[in-house]
């Protein structure tokens, strides 16, 4: 049975874009699941009859750029969309480009790059990323207070739908309200609602001026105190980001404690004077160096290094990262109460703050605690207006609400959505909502 | 349940002062922007969301359906009521809850007034971007339904981009927040995306949490006027492709400079092809450059005449013919129907020139506002509303815009939403597929279709 259906398979995208040996497949998973096969499409009509054929004989399909996640995927697809990466079109006068979902995010930004162009949003892991990925994944990242949340840069798409139906929303006009938000709505869905097979996104023309500031703080409070003031005196640059000392030394290993990291574009006169203030700024806080980051490459190396360092957060990491949001100015108050469960957090395995979002990350020692963690620490960001970030975040506020109601509204709400969408519950198996 | 059951029953959740169920006065809370109009089995004013949660029991019960309502500047009919369904007004919900200028977020209620938040945020040097035209009547739960933009879109973006999170009644009955005080607050779906822009279909919003921005340090604003459109239209691209993000470029063609020029006689020239009001904001050492910039490009585009306003008088002189366009057209005929496209901006020219095609065509005289950056076009279909068969054409004239927008590569609502004036054209832009998606939505919030039904489309319950 199996085989035939991979065999029919085969003959629907050919033989040389499925892998059904095992020892081939390892290079296409991740996690510990068993999929029959794996399968590289090269066409919309391709997802759409795999999608079609998945249905009617009850297959879970699960879908990645590069390698795809295989939990709850046992006996079913890896649809690896690697085979469909081609940027089909670059429209200068709109600012816009069509491309298709498994084209690498670092591939298109360097492709972008070369025609003067900027796609904003940070690469969900800058090696295995896919573009696709991005907006499967959704969130809002380090750059988000000036450039906004990854779905705003999503205009439209084509998608095939979990009963092998083609969707196509959207168009090149960054005003439309035309329908339900769809074209939005389908931005961190998680693969869950269809298969995105083209993506229509949103361009910027690069800014006039980029530098870089890197401080070095030995002192924690110190550090926070300097990004409050920047923002008390309403300096908003591209990024404000803080490394604790142990994460600090894999980006720079000649640091000392822990280092905020700023990233400044925009004209040339404000950039220039910006720069020296911050700087002024900093050692007035108490930074013990300083750098302003000008020169090309080096400011190219310091912001890869910092994607890098990210894109381990969000894969190798991901089982032992704690994520929640504060307000921007509570950063000083909440991580001085966040010591009091950690301990000392620059001895601690990670802590990165996303400055002008007042996102924190920590760095477990061990994913074993993460659940007894979040709790607390839910708890602390509560006190401060925040909380832990996703739906298990979600679940821990109405928790703490005492609100089963509530948790139950969203609950039934997500679950309907879904079904409503798939209703066999093929798609994505590994996420639960 | 009786409608007089009813009736008793609303009064006895809101209280007496907040149900109005006569004819006559429901008629003040049956009509919007457009030509339509309804007259509903009940207008209430909900004060808190326990009362919005008691109403949709209600309705779930009793076997009606409810339709929000803030101040009806909607230009969609959106909330028209029809006999079996009880207007909910959110105008009398209007406090601030908080203005947190320390972290970027301001929480109120549904009902308040735009202009009234953006009052007090200016106290505090700050603001809440998004300014439809109608931003001194429209309430923010109005706004949120129909995902409003408004002139300073190109740079900052539409209501959507503001809304961190909402607590919202759902048509069960049920409460729930989606996102939150901060970016990433979303519990998986992004359910606030979903209901910003759902025009009042999915679920009732009773509190709103908006991100607020400081005021920008320095505003410049300009004035060019060109002998014809697809200069105007040039200038906008070169603008873009320089890098520069105006908050606001605005432009009226020919008809609308004259219909302007006779209410405020402020010196247009009767025959330029059109006018652009430019204005751009950020740090006051950039601002020179950028102006220099622009001014160049203007002038490679053969403007005729570029003023830079040196003052806030001149720059409420520049403003003068944009604010009073609307109004001004009422000079030549009684009535007007403002349609609301958008076109990919390359398509601009090619959309100008296809409106003035239909006007000619249909016998009809339109005039041509545009929120030029983002594609987004009002054309004015001029017409006395007493004139039937004139009535007919315009209808026509609507239907050949839209189709229009959606061949160059559109949309039929850039801002103001379907509601049930383009409910019939809904098709021309949206696949079975797509409609599909919309009915599962709206089937997964609303199984009953308890909630503003009929618009945006028909559904079978």
């Amino acid at each position: 049975m199996s085989n035939e259906i991979v065999n029919r398979i085969k003959g629907l995208v050919g033989e040389d874009h499925v892998v059904d040996s095992p020892a081939g497949m390892v290079r296409y998973l991740k996690g510990q699941g068993q999929p029959l096969a794996v399968v590289m499409p090269g066409s919309t009509v391709e997802v759409a009859e795999i999608v079609k054929l998945a249905n009617k004989e009850n297959l879970k399909v699960a879908v990645g750029g590069l390698s795809v996640e295989s939990r709850g995927l046992d006996g079913g697809l890896a649809m690896v969309m690697s085979g469909m990466n081609q940027v089909l079109e670059i429209d200068h006068a709109n600012l816009t480009a069509t491309v298709q979902p498994g084209l690498s995010h670092a591939e298109f930004s360097r492709i972008l790059a070369e025609q003067n162009l900027v796609f904003p949003p940070e690469p969900y892991a800058p090696k295995t990323g896919s573009v696709g990925g991005c907006f499967a994944l959704g969130g809002a990242d380090s750059q988000a207070f000036q450039y906004m949340p990854v779905r705003t840069y999503l205009l439209g798409y084509e998608m095939v739908l979990p009963n092998g139906d083609i969707l196509e929303v959207g168009n090149k006009c960054i005003k439309n309200v035309s329908g339900y938000d769809m074209i939005h709505f389908a931005v961190g869905s998680r693969g869950t609602l269809g298969i995105f097979t083209r993506l229509l996104v949103k361009l910027l023309p690069p800014p006039a001026v980029k530098m870089a500031l890197v401080a070095d703080f030995a002192s924690l409070p110190k550090a926070c105190q300097a990004i409050a003031t920047l923002i008390k005196r309403r300096i908003f640059p591209t990024r404000l980001n803080l490394l604790n000392p142990t994460l600090a030394a894999r980006i720079d290993p000649g640091a000392k404690g822990n280092l905020v990291m700023v990233d400044l574009t925009g004209f040339k006169n404000s950039t220039e004077l910006l720069a020296e203030e911050m700087a002024g700024i900093f050692h007035l806080a108490g930074s013990g160096e300083v750098r302003i980051v000008k020169e090309a490459e080096a400011y190219a190396k310091l912001w890869q290094e910092w994607l890098d360092l990210r894109g381990e957060l969000n894969t190798t990491w991901a089982e032992r990262v704690l994520d929640f949001n504060v307000g921007p100015m509570k950063l000083a108050a909440v991580l001085q109460a966040l010591a009091d469960i950690t301990g000392d957090l620059a001895a601690y395995p990670g802590l990165v703050v996303e400055g002008l979002l007042g996102r924190v990350r920590l760095l477990l020692p061990a994913a074993g605690e993460k659940e007894e963690m979040a709790v607390k620490v839910n708890t602390l960001a509560m006190s401060f207006g925040g909380n832990v970030s996703g739906n298990f975040g979600s679940k821990l506020v109405c928790r703490a609400y005492n609100d089963a109601e509530m948790w139950e509204g969203i609950e039934s709400l997500l679950g309907q959505i879904r079904r409503q969408f798939d209703p066999k519950g093929i798609l994505a198996p590994g996420v639960s909502l | 349940m009786t409608d007089k059951e009813i009736i008793e029953q609303l009064k006895k959740i809101v209280g007496e002062k907040n149900v109005q169920a006569d004819k006559i006065g429901l008629t003040s809370y049956g009509y919007d922007a457009t030509l339509l109009s309804g007259v509903g089995l009940a207008a209430v004013f909900p004060l808190s969301t326990e009362h919005v949660v008691k109403l949709v029991k209600l309705a779930n019960e009793a076997g009606f359906s409810l339709i929000p309502r803030g101040a009806g500047t909607n230009l969609s009919g959106g909330t028209i009521p029809d006999e079996r369904s009880v207007t909910v007004n959110f105008n009398r919900m209007k406090k601030i809850l908080d203005i947190d200028t320390d972290n970027f977020v301001a929480v109120v209620e549904p009902g308040l007034v735009n202009f009234d938040l953006q009052a007090e945020l200016e106290k505090e040097g700050f603001y809440y971007p998004p300014d439809p035209a109608s931003y001194k009547a429209t309430t923010l739960g109005g706004n949120l339904g129909e995902c409003s933009g408004g002139p300073r879109c190109f740079k900052y973006g539409v209501t959507r981009d503001y809304i961190l999170g909402l607590e919202v009644v759902l048509p069960n009955g049920k409460v729930i927040q989606t996102g939150g005080r901060n970016f990433n607050s979303e519990p998986e779906y992004d359910l606030t995306r979903i209901i910003v822009g759902s025009e009042g279909t999915l679920a009732l919003i009773t509190k709103i949490f908006l991100r607020i921005l400081p005021l920008p340090a320095a505003k410049k604003t300009m004035l060019a006027i060109y002998n014809r459109v697809e200069d105007a239209s040039q200038t906008v691209s070169d603008i873009v492709a320089a890098g520069i993000v105006p908050t606001t470029l605005e432009m009226m063609d020919n008809l609308l400079i004259n219909t302007a020029e006779d209410a405020t006689g402020a010196g247009l020239p009767r025959d330029a092809g059109a006018l652009l009001i430019i204005e751009i904001d950020g740090h006051p050492e950039d601002m020179d450059e950028q102006v220099e910039t622009i001014a160049g490009i203007c002038k490679k585009a053969r403007v005729r005449e570029f003023k830079i306003a040196r003052t806030a008088a001149e720059v409420d002189q520049l403003w003068l013919a944009r604010r009073v366009v609307i109004g001004s057209v009422a000079r030549r005929r009684p009535s007007y129907s403002l349609q609301d496209i958008t076109v990919p901006r390359s398509m601009f020219p090619n959309m100008v020139s296809g409106i003035l095609q239909i006007a000619k065509e249909r016998n009809l005289e339109v005039g041509i506002l545009a929120h030029a950056g983002d594609g987004n076009m009002h054309p004015l279909v001029l017409f006395d509303q007493r004139i039937e068969e004139e009535v007919e054409r315009v209808h026509l004239a609507e239907k050949d815009i839209c189709t229009l927008a959606l061949e160059l590569g559109g949309t039929m609502s850039g801002e103001h939403g379907i509601g049930l004036l383009k409910k019939k054209y809904i098709t021309l832009e949206f696949s079975p597929v797509a409609m599909d998606c919309f009915a599962k939505i709206k089937n997964s919030f609303d199984p009953r279709h308890l909630l503003n039904p009929g618009k945006i489309m028909n559904l079978q319950s």
